[in-house]
C-alpha cells in the first residue's frame, strides 16, 4: 500500500517535472505566437497593444520576408537532394568497396559535423571568395550540402549494417546489371536510411544560421532575414510567419501521428541498424 | 579521382570494380577536398600571415597572429567559452537526464507524443526563439511585467544581458542535441538488466550508479560532445542574450572576418578552435565514444 | 511509411512559398524591365517607404541588404565579387579609406541635378574634395540618452558616464572607434591618437568604464532605451531623438567635450553592375520631398537644406533632431589610422569585451 502511494507520488513528481521541461521548450515559442497577434505598430514592438489579425495579412504584402521563405526552402530541397545523392552513393559504395584513402574519405566526413559550424562558415567563405564563386544560392547550397552529405551517409550506413550482400547477387545472376541492381533492389531496401538523413539535413538546412551568414552574399534565407529583423525589434508579420510554419509543422505530425510509436520505433530500430 | 582500386578484394573479384567504386566514391571525395580539406588547409596557411594597408592579405610567414592570441585577453575569452560550454553541458544534462529517461520508459502512445514534442520547437527558426526569450526576460518583459502585477517585486530584476542569460540561450538551444542520444541509449537498456539488479538485492541507487549509468554512459558522452562544441560557437545567442558581454570563440572569429577585417586574425583563432575541438574528440574517442553516433 | 510522412512533409512546406512567390511574381516581372538597384545601407537609415516609392516611379527593383558598422560593410564588400553592390554608404573616414583601396566609382555629376539641395556647408568635405565620389546623406554626433526617471544626476559630458554609480545601465554602440573615441574625448583627447603610450592610458580609462555597460548594440540602440534595460545610452543623435518620442523621460545630451561626429555618404562601389540607376537613386534621395521623409522617420543631421525647409517648426525646435550648429563646430570626425595603431585599438576592444 505504502508502496504503491510512493510510486503513484513519484509518478506526480514526473508528470510536474517534464511539464515543467515543456514549459522551457515551449515559453519562448508562446512569445512568439502571442506577438504575432500584437496590434503595435513601432518598433520594437514590445508592448502590447490589444489583439489583432491584421499581421497574417500584412505578411502576404511583405515581399522580401516571403522571398526569403522560397529561398529557405528552394535551398533546403536542393542541399538535400544534393546530399541525399551523393551521400547515397558514397555510403553503398564505402561499403562495397575497399580502396586506397578510404580512411582518409572516413576522416574528412567527420569534420562538417565535428567542427563548430563558424569554422566551416569562414572557411567556406575564404573559398568562395578565392575561386571566384559568386556568393548567392548556388554558394548556399554547396555549403549546406557540405554540412549535410555526412548526415545521409551515416544514416544509409546505419541502414547497410545489417544488409545481406547475397540479394544483389541474386539479383544479378538473375541477369540484371549493376545499375538495374542498384535501383530495383539496393535502393528499396536504403530508402528509409535515405529518407531520415534527408530529413535530417533539411532540418539542419532550413534552420541553419551561422554556415549562411558566411555564404550568402545578397540572397536572404528566412533565418537570415529574422536576424536582420532582430536588430530593429523583430516585427510581428516575422512572428507570424514563424507561427504559421510551427501550424503547419504539428498539422503534418498530428496527420501522420496515426502510428507514431510504432514508426518511432522501427525509426528506433533502424538507428541500431536491425 | 584520387582513390585507387586496390586489389584483392573478397567478394566482387570476379568482376571489375574499378569503375562502379569510383561512380560511388568519387562525388564524395571531390566534395570533401574541394569544399572542406582545401578550404581548411587554406584558413590553416591564412593564419601564419598578414594583412598589409588595404586589409589585403600578405602571403609571408609570421607566427604574429598567434602571438596575439597569446595575450591574456584572448586567453580569458576563450576561457569564459569553455566555462559558458561547461556549464551549458552540465545543465543539459542534470535536466536531460532524468527528463530523458521519464519520456523513454513512457508507455504506448504517449511516448511518441512526448518525443515528437521535444523536436516541434525545433521547426520553428532558432534566432526568433532566442529573441522570444529576450523579450520575455527583458525590464519590460513578460516575466517581469508578470511579477509586478502579482505584487512580488517592486523594481524589475535585471535579467537580460549577463553570462547567465548566455548560458540560458546555449541550453535552450542544445537541449535535443542532449536529449536524442540520451532518449536512444535509454531505450536500448535492457529493463532484465535492472530488474535482475534489484533482484540480487540491490538498492535502486546502487542499481542506478552500477547498472543503469555505466549502459548510457555512451548516450552522456555523444550528447556532451553535440553539446559542448557548438556552444563554442554559437555567437548568435552571446550576441541577442548576452549583449555583447558574454563573448565566446564564435564571437572572436566573427568579428575578424567582419568588422576586424583582419582575415589571418580570424584564421589563427578559427585554428585554435579546430585544435581544441579535435582534443575533446579524442577526449570522447578516449572514454569509448562512437563517432558515428554524432551524426545520427 | 516514413518515406510518405517525409515526402508530406516535404511538399507541403514546398507549396507554401510557390504560392507565395505567385503573388509577388507579377510585380517582380514588371520591375524586371527596368532592372535592378542592389542598395547596402546601414541599417535603420532608409524609410521603406522612400524605397518603395523609388521603385513604383522608375519600375526599378531594388534589393536591400543592411550592415552595422563602416568595418563590416567594408568587409563584406571586399570578400564580395565586384559588381555585387550598385550603392554603399559609408561614413567620412570609410569614404576616404574605399578612395585610396580604389573601390569606388567616381559619380556623374551631370545626372545629380538636385546637388544643389545639399546645404553649402556639407559640400566640398575634407574627406572627399569636390564630391567627386561621395554625396552626403545624413549625419549626426554621438550623443548620451538618458532617462531622468532613473538617472537623477546632471549629465553634461562624456566624462560622466564614467561614473562608477552608473554600473549596469548604459547600452553603447558595438563600434570600435567611436567607443574608444568617445573615451578619448572624454579625456580631452583627440579621437585620432595613434602614440601607443597615450593608447594604454586611454585603454585604462576605458576599462573602467566597463563595469557600466550592459549592451552592445549599433543597429538600435533606442530599443533598450525605450524598453527600460538601460537607464543611459550612447548613440546616434537620432535613436535618442526617436527613443525620446516613445518615452518623454528620456533627455539628449550633447556632451561638453565636443562630440563624434559623422556624415555617411551615398558612394557607388567599383565595378557596379547598374550604374545609371544608382545616379538615378542618389538623385532621387537628394530631392527635397524625399529628403522630408527621411528626416521625419529618422532624424538625423540632415544636409539636405531644401528639405529642412520643409519640415515644421517642431522638428526645427527639437535639439535632438536639428543637431545645434555649435554642436558640430565643436565635434569631431575619426580619421584613417595606420594598421598598427587600429591592431592596438583592437586589441583594447577585445580587452574591453573579455
Amino acid at each position: 500500500m505504502t508502496k504503491k502511494r510512493k510510486k503513484r507520488g513519484g509518478s506526480i513528481l514526473s508528470v510536474i517535472y517534464c511539464a515543467l521541461v515543456y514549459l522551457f521548450l515551449f515559453l519562448p515559442i508562446t512569445v512568439v505566437v502571442a506577438n504575432s497577434f500584437n496590434a503595435t505598430t513601432s518598433k520594437p514592438y514590445l508592448s502590447w497593444k490589444g489583439f489583432t489579425l491584421s499581421w497574417y495579412v500584412k505578411l502576404w504584402e511583405n515581399e522580401s520576408l516571403l522571398e526569403s521563405f522560397g529561398n529557405t526552402m528552394l535551398i533546403a530541397i536542393a542541399s538535400t537532394i544534393l546530399a541525399a545523392c551523393v551521400g547515397t552513393l558514397a555510403a553503398v559504395g564505402m561499403y562495397k568497396y575497399k580502396f586506397r584513402g578510404k580512411s582518409v574519405i572516413d576522416a574528412l566526413l567527420y569534420i562538417p559535423v565535428v567542427i563548430p559550424e563558424i569554422v566551416l562558415g569562414i572557411s567556406l567563405l575564404t573559398l568562395f571568395t578565392n575561386i571566384h564563386v559568386p556568393r548567392g544560392h548556388l554558394s548556399l547550397i554547396i555549403a549546406h550540402a557540405t554540412f549535410s552529405i555526412p548526415f545521409v551517409i551515416f544514416n544509409v550506413r546505419a541502414r547497410l549494417s545489417g544488409y545481406d550482400n547475397s540479394i544483389e547477387e541474386a539479383s544479378m545472376d538473375l541477369g540484371a546489371n549493376r545499375i538495374a541492381t542498384f535501383l530495383r533492389v539496393t535502393l528499396p531496401v536504403l530508402a528509409p536510411g535515405i529518407g531520415g538523413g534527408a530529413l535530417l539535413a533539411f532540418t539542419l538546412s532550413i534552420d541553419d544560421v551561422i554556415v549562411s551568414y558566411f555564404t550568402n552574399g545578397q540572397v536572404k534565407t528566412f533565418p537570415l532575414k529574422v536576424m536582420e529583423s532582430i536588430k530593429s525589434g523583430v516585427s510581428p508579420d516575422v512572428n507570424a510567419l514563424s507561427t504559421l510554419i510551427l501550424l503547419g509543422t504539428i498539422l503534418l505530425v498530428v496527420l501522420t501521428q496515426s502510428d507514431l510509436p510504432g514508426k518511432l520505433r522501427a525509426m528506433a530500430a533502424e538507428r541500431m541498424g536491425k | 579521382m584520387r582513390e585507387k582500386k586496390s586489389g584483392g578484394l573478397s567478394r566482387h573479384t570476379f568482376r571489375s570494380n574499378t569503375l562502379p567504386a569510383l561512380c560511388m566514391t568519387g562525388p564524395v571525395t571531390v566534395w570533401l577536398i574541394i569544399f572542406v580539406a582545401v578550404p581548411l588547409l587554406y584558413v590553416a596557411v591564412m593564419s601564419f600571415c598578414s594583412i598589409d594597408q588595404n586589409y589585403n592579405v600578405v602571403f609571408r610567414f609570421t607566427a604574429e597572429n598567434y602571438r596575439r592570441l597569446a595575450d591574456t585577453n584572448y586567453i580569458q575569452i576563450y576561457g569564459q567559452s569553455l566555462l559558458i560550454a561547461a556549464l551549458t553541458t552540465a545543465i543539459c544534462i542534470l535536466i536531460g537526464y532524468p527528463f530523458s529517461f521519464l519520456i523513454a520508459r513512457t508507455k504506448g502512445r504517449k511516448k511518441g507524443l512526448l518525443y515528437m514534442l521535444v523536436i516541434i520547437p525545433f521547426w520553428t527558426n532558432s534566432l526568433i526563439r532566442i529573441y522570444g526569450w529576450r523579450t520575455f526576460l527583458g525590464t519590460s518583459g513578460w516575466l517581469n511585467r508578470g511579477l509586478e502585477a502579482l505584487g512580488l517585486i517592486d523594481e524589475p530584476l535585471d535579467l537580460l544581458f549577463h553570462r547567465g542569460t548566455t548560458v540560458l540561450g546555449m541550453v535552450y538551444c542544445l537541449f535535443p542535441f542532449m536529449v536524442l542520444p540520451l532518449y536512444t541509449a535509454i531505450e536500448k537498456l535492457d529493463r532484465s538488466m535492472i530488474e535482475a539488479s534489484e533482484d540480487l538485492g540491490a538498492r535502486r541507487a546502487a542499481t542506478f550508479v552500477r547498472v543503469v549509468l555505466p549502459l548510457t554512459a555512451g548516450g552522456i558522452f555523444s550528447g556532451s560532445i553535440m553539446v559542448f562544441i557548438p556552444c563554442l560557437g554559437y555567437f548568435f545567442v552571446s550576441d541577442i542574450l548576452g549583449g555583447g558581454n558574454a563573448d565566446v570563440i564564435g564571437n572572436l572569429i566573427e568579428r575578424q572576418f567582419q568588422s576586424g577585417n583582419n582575415w589571418p586574425l580570424g584564421a589563427a583563432l578559427s585554428i585554435t578552435l579546430i585544435l581544441i575541438t579535435l582534443l575533446l574528440v579524442k577526449l570522447y574517442q578516449k572514454c569509448g565514444g562512437d563517432m558515428e553516433s554524432l551524426g545520427g | 511509411m516514413k518515406k510518405r510522412v517525409i515526402a508530406v512533409l516535404m511538399a507541403a512546406m514546398a507549396a507554401l512559398p510557390l504560392s507565395a512567390c505567385g503573388g509577388g511574381a507579377s510585380t517582380a516581372s514588371a520591375a524586371g524591365n527596368a532592372g535592378e538597384l542592389n542598395l547596402f545601407i546601414w541599417t535603420e537609415y532608409v524609410p521603406d517607404a522612400v524605397i518603395e516609392q523609388f521603385e513604383e516611379e522608375t519600375g526599378i527593383q531594388v534589393n536591400v541588404s543592411t550592415f552595422s558598422s563602416n568595418e563590416d560593410m567594408l568587409a563584406k564588400v571586399r570578400s564580395e565579387e565586384e559588381g555585387a553592390y550598385d550603392i554603399v554608404q559609408p561614413s567620412d573616414y570609410m569614404v576616404q579609406q574605399m578612395i585610396a583601396n580604389d573601390m569606388l566609382e567616381e559619380l556623374d555629376q551631370e545626372q545629380l541635378t538636385n546637388l544643389g539641395n545639399i546645404g553649402e556647408a556639407y559640400l566640398d568635405p575634407s574627406y572627399d574634395p569636390g564630391n567627386v565620389y561621395s554625396v552626403p546623406y545624413l549625419g549626426g554626433v554621438v550623443a548620451i540618452g538618458v532617462n531622468t526617471d532613473r538617472i537623477t544626476d546632471e549629465i553634461t559630458g562624456y566624462d560622466d558616464l564614467f561614473n562608477p554609480a552608473y554600473a549596469d545601465t548604459t547600452v553603447v554602440l558595438d563600434d570600435t572607434r567611436a567607443i574608444i573615441g568617445v573615451t578619448e574625448r572624454s579625456m580631452g583627447l583627440s579621437m585620432n591618437e595613434s602614440d601607443p603610450d597615450t593608447l594604454a592610458e586611454v585603454q585604462t580609462k576605458l576599462l573602467s568604464w566597463k563595469p557600466n555597460i550592459k549592451l552592445y548594440d549599433s543597429d538600435s540602440p533606442k530599443s533598450a532605451l525605450i524598453s527600460g534595460d538601460c537607464t543611459i545610452g550612447v548613440a546616434w543623435s537620432a535613436e535618442i531623438a526617436l527613443a525620446m518620442d516613445e518615452n518623454p523621460a528620456i533627455e539628449i545630451v550633447y556632451p561638453e567635450e565636443g562630440a563624434y561626429k559623422f556624415i555617411d555618404n551615398w558612394t557607388v562601389p567599383k565595378g557596379a553592375k547598374n550604374y545609371d540607376n544608382a545616379m538615378k537613386f542618389i538623385n532621387y534621395m537628394l530631392e527635397a520631398e524625399t529628403g522630408q521623409a527621411v528626416a521625419q522617420e529618422f532624424p538625423y543631421l540632415n544636409p539636405n537644406a531644401a528639405a529642412i525647409e520643409l519640415m515644421d517648426e517642431e522638428y526645427r525646435n527639437n535639439i535632438a533632431k536639428n543637431v545645434p550648429q555649435e554642436v558640430i563646430e565643436n565635434a569631431e570626425f575619426v580619421e584613417n589610422l595606420d594598421t598598427d595603431t587600429l591592431a592596438i585599438l583592437d586589441q583594447m576592444w577585445t580587452e574591453l569585451k573579455k
